[in-house]
């Protein structure tokens, strides 16, 4: 007797109400290439991206604010491993203090040369200045990945 | 003290990165045996069974603890899952320890078992935790999550690559003492250092296996186990505590968690110890099993837990101090850096620490081991749960 | 087993949204869970831990409680997650509580209907060594439950189109703006799993309950209003394959109500209960339950609908709130029979209401064919101080 194995695949559709907070931030990105959070008023922290609440006060927030174009990279990692359903290695990524927010925002590192880990990841380090870059409105469809960050000269 | 609840039976699958001879069920039913003829009780004597199951999709089969049920015996019986995540094996041990802690239960049962090896690509599933409106659609797996922990730990306190090495080189060596670990071969730093990087800075040997197997535990109230004169290490200290959900929200200067540590875990322990009496952990704890997928978490894991000053960890590990034979081991078993069942690692942790207590921990056990500690991280480095095992 | 101390059901919401909700997953975490907070009288601070459920497949999040912890207050707190039921949640919050290491727990369960096929989502269920490649998603079990039901039962479609009509009434009171079909009964249309037809069941909706559970400590120290005393807990589970089952009978359930009912010292069901919520995700499933709670045997069936004792004039009325058959978010319907059962005693239930409620049950099941039943009895007199 031979031991068998079984593929199975799971595939399921799901529409996820993205709420009035999150479709107003991307209806600004994709229309005005803009980056806005929310502030809360009980302690003045500025949610990027906007939350309706938050989870550290559980107040609701009350103001939009724009954040960025600069900003300061928090953490950045450079994938080398091929990974089903994520793209083609090698690439950077990783999250950036917009400037004028409290927390920090996901994106692409675009513009580094990744094929030497060490020197790629010392033009990355935690503190160094990006700006904020979008893709142009014909190819905004109003997603987190409308937009990437390079390091700033 | 007559209110205490004990461990009375462990078992642990011997974890491999296939186990192609057993189904999902069959292999929770071999940790379930295990630790029945462990504290020699029969199905009939367990009154509530706690099922230790992390993500649905990592094994495949949507609420598969249904599947589980006749594996466990719990026909009949009170049965409900946990999921924490990663932290999930822990926090059936602590939703089991309530069982008994309340006054509804004297013997309850908590088990689990995962074949990651089964599943096509884990950090696919592993994916899908993240919001699908703002973090999803980064390229973000818990290699990268915690790449970028590393990243915010040697920018705060300077921790090298080699640092990271000796975590994994150390924890080799542990779990080539014990039978029951998945990755068994000891390595040398400038093996860890070689090998390839999955996500800067982590590389393939900074990483933990793939594993299968299963883990099972029996808690008892101390009334049940004095009337039926059974062996006993015993809970003092249970704990949970979380962090934001998004990563984004522990990077900056306000944050109240920062990426680099384990804030949470830090106040899990807090709550752990204050039930246990523990004012003094890096004097007062022998042993500890500590959660540590990747090899730059534990240091601080260790910081979290007490047993060193922030960013005081790599050199003290360099100086051999975590080590089995010196001042505090943290891993004797290995850890998970060598052996990863998603939905039964956080439950080794405990399983082990409560071996070490016990004095059975074989040729990793830490000489005259009384008082260990254990944790579980779960989520997006989200969840932590922690207990305190003494003898 | 005494608990070491007795849990009580000190507050609570609930929010069901039959259409488009305008808002994502998280904000209605939010705001149910601030509902229930300050509907206990209480204010966050106070809340020690916090116990959730939901189901992955159904919410398309794997590990569904890390995107719930924050909105429901779980950073820098104590959060569980039983995904095998929200009823598992209250069951693990009570235990926590009655444990004494906690004085407060919030217990949550949520089903959004984000999903393009619940039916989809939940044939991941069946194993993928024998059954997967069945059509077996959970009204099959339940119409493979009905059928075997239908084997020693007679008039089961006319046992079924009385409790349909029974609670169909009832959420035409109990929450007229959402409840399916309140305006009348439809008849005959299509069977959706022979013997289901589409009448038979509601139509899944968004839904989210949250219950705040207080210590007898906790309740006293700060003069809480109102609390509802859990006086027995029981939960049991029916094996993992439908084959190894007859489907006829859920011995479970009948495991269940004895560990719950011998804790709250309850001997004559019928005649001690005011109200009872029981599982109806079909109507068959509230016949199986009324035999399972001893509350009547299939034999008593007809005359007791016949008379209508379950009725809401009745001396038990089952459902008041229509239950699952008018009200259907389907992973939060257990949950949801607790809370029904609460805001009973807690003289909350609106036009539902039953005056002078003081003792009531709620059945609980989940899974496959029922697989799960958790049963929970509860008095808003603190038992042992007032008689």
């Amino acid at each position: 007797m031979e031991l068998m194995t079984r593929k199975e695949v799971w595939n399921i559709t799901y529409n996820h109400a993205l709420g009035k907070t999150a479709s107003e931030f991307f209806t600004q990105i994709k229309e005005s290439a803009r980056i806005l959070g929310r502030r809360c008023p009980s302690d003045g922290r500025v949610l990027v991206p906007p939350r309706a609440f938050s989870d550290e006060s559980l107040e609701a927030t009350d103001e939009w604010v724009e954040v960025g174009p600069g900003g300061r990279i928090e953490a950045f990692t450079i994938t080398y491993e091929p990974f089903q359903n994520l793209p083609e290695p090698p690439y950077a990524f990783g999250y950036v203090l917009l400037d004028g927010a409290s927390t920090a925002i996901g994106g692409y590192f675009k513009g580094i040369d990744l094929s030497d880990p060490a020197r790629a990841a010392e033009k990355l380090v935690v503190g160094t200045r990006v700006k904020t870059c979008f893709a142009e409105e014909k190819d905004r469809i109003g997603d987190v990945l409308d937009f990437w960050f390079e390091v700033q000269d | 003290m007559s209110d205490r609840i004990g461990i009375i039976g462990i078992g642990q699958s011997a974890f491999k990165s296939r186990r192609e001879d057993s189904n999902y069920p069959e292999l929770v039913r071999e940790a379930v045996a295990l630790a029945m003829q462990d504290c020699g009780l029969g199905f009939d004597d367990i009154e509530a069974v706690v099922y230790s199951l992390s993500p649905d999709a990592m094994v495949g089969i949507g609420n598969a603890e249904r599947l589980g049920v006749d594996a466990v015996g719990a026909k009949n019986k009170r049965f409900l899952r946990i999921n924490t995540g990663g932290s999930t094996g822990i926090s059936s041990v602590a939703a089991a320890y309530f069982h008994v802690a309340s006054g509804a239960c004297d013997v309850v049962l908590t088990a689990g078992a995962d074949k990651v090896g089964e599943c096509g690509d884990s950090q696919t599933v592993l994916n899908k935790i993240w919001d699908p409106i703002y973090e999803r659609p980064l390229p973000l797996g818990t290699i990268s999550m915690l790449a970028m922990s590393a990243v915010r730990y040697m920018h705060k306190y300077g921790m090298s690559e080699e640092d990271m090495a000796r975590v994994t080189v150390k924890n080799r060596r542990h779990a080539s003492k014990n039978p029951n670990a998945h990755l068994r071969k000891e390595c040398t730093a400038e093996e860890v250092l070689n090998s390839r990087y999955l996500c800067w800075p982590i590389k393939l040997y900074d990483a933990c296996p793939q594993s299968s197997g299963g883990c099972a535990m029996i808690l008892a109230s101390e009334r049940y186990i004095r009337e039926h004169g059974l062996d006993a290490v015993w809970i003092t200290g249970v704990g949970h505590c979380s962090e934001n959900y998004y990563l984004g929200d522990r990077m900056s200067d306000t944050a109240r968690a920062d990426h680099a540590d384990a804030f949470a875990l830090k106040n899990s322990f807090a709550r752990a110890y204050k039930q246990a009496g523990i004012t003094d952990p890096g004097t007062q704890v022998d042993v500890a099993e500590l959660y540590a997928p990747f090899s730059n978490t534990e240091f601080h894991a260790i910081e979290a837990a007490g047993l060193a000053e922030l960013g005081a960890s790599p050199a003290m590990l360099r100086e051999g101090q975590f080590d089995l034979g010196g001042r505090i081991p943290v891993n004797p078993s290995g850890g998970v850096l060598c052996t990863n069942a998603i939905a039964v690692t956080a439950m080794v942790r405990v399983a082990e620490t409560a071996l070490q207590v016990w004095g059975r921990a074989g040729d990793h056990q830490v000489k005259g081991a009384r008082r260990g500690i254990a944790s579980g991280n779960g989520g997006d480095h989200q969840f932590f749960g922690t207990m305190v095992i003494e003898a | 087993m005494a608990y070491r101390t007795r849990p009580a059901v000190v507050g609570g919401a609930t929010t069901l949204i039959p259409n488009s909700t305008g808002k994502s997953l998280e904000e209605l975490l939010y705001d149910v869970a601030q509902k229930a907070v300050a509907s206990a009288g209480i204010t966050y601070d106070d809340i020690d831990g916090i116990v959730v459920a939901a189901n992955d497949q159904y919410d398309g999040r794997a590990i569904s409680v890390m995107a719930a912890s924050g909105p429901v207050g779980g950073v820098d707190r104590d959060i569980l997650c039983t995904p095998s039921a929200g009823e598992h949640a209250f069951v693990t919050g009570a235990l926590r509580v009655a444990s004494k290491l906690f004085d407060t727990q919030l217990v949550l369960a949520w089903s959004p209907a984000e999903v393009s096929s619940f039916s989809e989502a939940q044939r991941l269920a069946a194993d993928p060594y024998y059954h997967r490649r069945l059509p077996l998603d959970e009204l099959s079990s339940h119409a493979l439950q009905a059928s075997a039901l239908g084997a020693s039962v007679e008039n089961l479609a006319d046992l079924s189109h009385s409790v349909l009509t029974k609670n169909r009434a009832n959420g035409a009171v109990a929450y007229p703006d959402i409840a399916a079909y309140s305006s009348g009964v439809p008849r005959g249309d299509h069977p959706v799993r022979w013997p289901i037809f589409s009448d038979m069941i509601a139509p899944p909706i968004t839904g989210l309950v949250a219950m705040v559970l207080a210590g007898e400590d906790f309740v006293a120290d700060r003069g809480l209003a109102r609390p509802v005393w859990i006086e027995g807990m029981g939960w049991a589970t029916e094996p993992s394959f439908l084959g190894d089952r007859n489907l006829g009978g859920l011995p479970s359930l009948e495991a269940a109500a004895a560990q719950a009912f011998a804790e709250a010292g309850v001997s004559d069901p019928v005649g001690e209960f005011d109200v009872a919520e029981l599982a109806d995700a079909t109507p068959h499933q509230e016949l199986l339950s009324y035999e399972g709670l001893s509350l009547c045997r299939r034999d008593g069936w007809e005359a007791a609908l016949g008379d209508g004792t379950f009725h809401a004039d009745g001396r038990l009325p089952v459902n008041l709130s229509g239950g699952a058959l008018s009200v259907n978010p389907i992973f939060c319907t257990g949950l949801m029979r607790i809370s029904e059962v609460a805001r009973q005693l807690r003289g909350e239930a609106g036009a539902a209401q039953k005056e002078g409620a003081a003792r009531g049950v709620a059945h609980a099941a989940s899974g496959i064919a029922m697989q799960y039943n958790t049963v929970i009895v509860m008095n808003n007199q603190q038992p042992g101080t007032v008689q």
